[in-house]
């Protein structure tokens, strides 16, 4: 029983250090070990992203809350134009960002 | 405005513990000269003997868990499973004359095992 | 054998440790490979806990003696189901379930973060490590399943009130739930150990919470039943602490699953977010703890029990750091944006929240007094059952009726226009209602009235928004009511599962108020023949009588019940005797109306020698309907869980674009 303990046992662990190896076993000499992570750019365009789809979801919303009753004619009209804005706002932000980064890979390249 | 309301609601309820008060739980040990209601927590010790459903009511004796002052306890009510001697149990009421009257139906035994949750009556 | 368990678990551990420094290491530096190998450590800790869980089953299949664990809780005539089940009813065997399922969730969130290649799965893997850590270190060194003796003929077996189909799954429910909340706590703090502040921590969590929050509550209600059926004193609930462990991470994870919606909807609330999910956490570890340290019942019992110490300290150690995380990323957590209006679905969700982590404290206080009136007096002061209902009523019927209140009105600001026309008919409906009981005598109970009419009021709002729903969806799409019904519910899982998830609460509500506020108990001494009332019902005691089971004697009384001049059958109600462990357990007889869901619960309190039997009967209206609500709550969950194509979608866009953005 011990011998069989003893073999199972150091199989498992052996197979737990190849798994744990494997990164540094598949690429020895890798060009590049560094872990990407998101920069202040990337983080503002996040952002931004979160925004456009929080005052999308907002506006579907609304037209789903309107048609359901819950919010009446009047109500829908006063609040549909502001947040409508908000979108074409965002959106605007959003292109600027993607226009202004093309042109420096443009200019870069 | 969170904050506020969180702290209104703590304040209610630190009132109310404080005067309403919760039941103490102490041994028989520390029974002596205490005149209100308490919760006396100890182990069965001697032979149990009465009815618990009848007019004399049950009658036994509570130790402390680990020492020796015990002291007689009159019990009517319902009474749990575990109860027997040697068992861990509470049970609420007051000292009158040296004997230790019990509320009715307030007797509850400990779970013998240290995991498993415990037993009510 | 044991050895190979005792080797895994090692195994384990030094993997966790790993995860922990390596994968902490690999986040701070930005080192790639090193981050991947902490990766494939937490995966391969799964393998190794699988592993000791494997020796620990087959030891217990095997009736292996040798092992103490295995002696102290099965016995050779104990059927195999429970055999099974001791895996986790022992303190040891526990922990590793605990340990397998932290495990096996940790490598699922890891493999499925990895395929989505988030970045701040960098920094969740440490903290997963640290958790893995500490309940691996418990089994290897303070509480090892894999102790051996010399093997006794048989084993001590299994308490008999555990032998219940209740109590064999309860736990797995519990653990599924306190482990579940890991994941989520392990996001949050990676995300602010990455100082990000959006959301992506929370949409990778959602169905994790969503999915902990109903194991937890599911297993909840199984205790309950089990307390019901088994322990037999005609409740569910004592408010014991150890029903209060669980209880408070589930009220707080309630709380959590609602501001995050505000945070998703509004950007609102980061750093309330981030305490609730800590709070959770904190409260699953406390709970764990709880459980099995005597804490409660003395503090100086708790220092008995090897793993008190131990697992206070990781719980501060916790505590302190998330808080001191948390606080370290305030200035980058506030948000810029302001609540519109009072009235409104955020201003409702805050006052849910607020309620809902009041009752929660106040219940943590509650179980907490004892020990700290102990510390500081000297002597112990317990409060009970008068003071969990104040609060409950307090802090409950508020929250039943913010239920119903919050579905019927919108987001950001609502016109008290349009709020008097959504509320005209729930509210119609719930003051009819609320009349038509009090002509039927539901006053004797004012809180059971004022919480039945709230009741109705949600159930209206709840119907009401699923009639307008489905309306503008046929006006939409021209189909038929039942398709309308069917794509309403299919298109917006979320909100259409949580309000069927609030009705389920509601159910339980009624079902709880009904039992509580308006039952009937009677107590009485019967010799044979004799007949007693309660309410409508008359019980004749017919005979008693006696048989002996495979371990126990048992011992019944034959009564006969009677309504309304018909007969309703025979109730069996009594006592068994068990032989091997010498003691008593009380069998209780239920009889269930199915119309009604009221129950005749029939107890016998004491056999005398005379054949005379001391009964103590309750009649419980509508408690039927609180496991009825079980199913139902189910059922809203899994709607809300259910993958939505669409949403992901719009996830993988958001994230994809954004690393198209930065890349040019």
């Amino acid at each position: 029983m011990t011998t069989l303990a003893l073999a199972l046992g150091a199989l498992l662990a052996v197979g737990c250090a190849l798994y744990v190896a494997l990164p540094f076993l598949r690429e020895p000499a890798p060009a590049d070990d560094r872990l990407g992570e998101p920069g202040p750019l990337e983080r503002r365009a996040l952002e931004l992203a979160e925004e456009r789809d929080r005052a999308l979801a907002a506006l579907k919303e609304l037209e789903f809350d309107h048609r359901t009753g819950k919010i009446s004619d009047d109500d829908y009209r006063e609040l549909v134009g502001p947040l409508r804005r908000r979108v074409a706002e965002v959106l605007r932000s959003l292109e600027l960002r993607a226009k202004s980064s093309e042109e420096r890979v443009r200019a870069a390249g | 405005m969170i904050a506020l309301s969180v702290a209104a609601a703590l304040a209610v309820f630190l009132l109310y513990v404080s005067v309403a008060g919760g039941t103490p739980s102490i041994q028989p040990s520390q029974l002596q000269g205490r005149s209100g209601d308490v919760a006396l927590v100890g182990t069965v010790t001697g032979q149990p003997n009465g009815d618990a459903h009848g007019a004399q009511g049950l009658r036994f004796r509570l130790r402390d868990v680990e020492g020796s002052t015990s002291i007689p306890v009159v019990y009517r009510g319902s009474v749990p499973d575990l109860f027997k001697p040697g068992r861990e149990v509470r049970v609420e009421g007051r000292l009158r004359s040296g004997l230790f009257v019990a509320k009715r139906d307030s007797l509850r035994t400990k779970c013998p095992s240290k995991y498993t949750p415990a037993k009510k009556a | 054998m044991p050895e190979l368990g005792r080797a895994a678990l090692i195994l384990c551990l030094g993997l966790a440790v790993y995860a922990l420094a390596a994968g902490a290491y690999a986040a701070a530096t930005r080192r790639r490979r090193l981050a991947r190998s902490a990766q494939n450590a937490l995966l391969a800790a799964f393998g190794a806990s699988a592993a000791a869980a494997a020796v620990l089953l087959a030891a217990l299949l095997r009736n292996d003696f040798s092992f103490k664990y295995v002696a102290e809780h099965t016995s050779l005539e104990l059927p195999t189901p429970y055999t099974i089940s001791a895996f986790w009813s022992g303190q040891e065997g526990s922990l590793l379930l605990w340990l397998l399922i932290l495990t096996g969730f940790g490598a699922a969130a890891v493999a499925l973060g990895r395929r989505a290649g988030w970045d701040l799965l960098a920094w969740v893997v440490p903290v997963l490590g640290l958790v893995t850590t500490f309940f691996a270190f418990m089994l290897v060194v303070v509480s090892s399943p894999f102790d051996t003796q010399l093997a006794p003929a048989d084993g001590a077996g299994l308490n008999p009130s555990l032998q219940n189909p209740y109590m064999m799954i309860h736990p797995p429910f519990l653990y599924l739930g306190y482990v579940g909340l890991t994941i989520p706590f392990a996001f949050a703090m990676g995300a602010l150990l990455a100082r990000r502040t959006d959301e992506l921590w929370i949409v990778t969590t959602r169905r994790w919470t969503l999915f902990a929050w109903t194991a937890l509550g599911i297993g909840q209600l199984l205790g309950a039943h089990w307390a019901y059926v088994e322990v037999g004193w005609g409740g569910y609930y004592a408010w014991d602490p150890v029903e209060n462990a669980a209880l408070m991470p589930w009220l707080a994870a309630t709380a959590f699953l609602h501001s995050v919606m505000i945070q998703e909807k509004r950007g609102m609330l980061k750093v309330w977010n981030m305490l609730l999910v800590v709070l959770a956490f904190c409260l699953a570890l406390f709970g764990t703890f709880l459980t099995r340290s005597g804490i409660v019942s003395s503090i100086h019992s708790f220092t008995q029990s090897p793993l008190g110490p131990w697992f206070l300290g990781f719980i501060c150690l916790v505590t302190a750091g998330s808080l001191a995380l948390v606080i370290s990323r305030l200035p980058i957590l506030r948000a810029k944006t302001r609540m519109e209006s009072l009235v409104s679905r955020e201003a409702t969700f805050l006052y849910n929240n607020l309620l809902l982590v009041a009752l929660c404290l106040t219940i943590l206080w509650g179980v907490a007094f004892p020990i700290l009136s102990e510390a500081v007096r000297g002597e112990q002061i317990t409060v009970s059952a008068p003071y969990y209902n104040f609060f409950l009523r307090i802090f409950g019927l508020p929250l039943l009726l913010l239920m119903g209140i919050g579905p019927l009105v919108a987001w950001r600001r609502a016109s008290l226009r349009s709020l008097g026309r959504s509320f005209a008919w729930p509210a119609g409906i719930a003051v009819a209602v609320g009349l038509v009981l009090l002509a039927l005598g539901a006053g004797s109970s004012w809180v059971g009235l004022v919480a039945y009419t709230f009741s109705a009021f949600v159930l209206g709002s709840i119907g009401y928004e699923f009639v307008r729903g489905t309306r503008a969806r046929r006006a939409l799409a021209g189909d038929s009511w039942p398709a309308a019904f069917a794509e309403l519910i299919a298109r917006n899982r979320r909100r259409y599962g949580g309000y069927v998830v609030h009705a389920a609460i509601v159910l339980l509500a009624i079902g709880v108020v009904g039992s509580s506020a308006y039952d009937k108990v009677r107590e009485q001494k019967l010799r044979p023949g004799q007949t007693m009332a309660i309410g409508d019902y008359r019980l004749t005691y017919r005979a008693l009588v006696n048989r002996q089971g495979p371990n126990a004697t048992e011992y019944r009384a034959l009564v006969d019940v009677r309504r309304g001049g018909s007969s309703l059958g025979t109730i069996s109600s009594g006592k068994n005797e068990y032989r091997a462990e010498q003691q008593q357990s009380n069998e209780v007889g239920i009889r269930s109306d199915h119309l009604t869901g009221e129950d005749l619960f029939v107890i016998t309190d004491q056999i005398n020698t005379d054949q005379s039997v001391v009964f103590k009967v309750l009649v419980k209206p509508l408690v039927n309907l609180i496991w009825l609500s079980g199913f139902i709550f189910l059922a809203g969950s899994l709607i809300a869980l259910w993958p939505s194509a669409a949403e992901q979608r719009r996830l993988a866009a958001r994230y994809r674009e954004l690393r198209a953005l930065a890349r040019a």
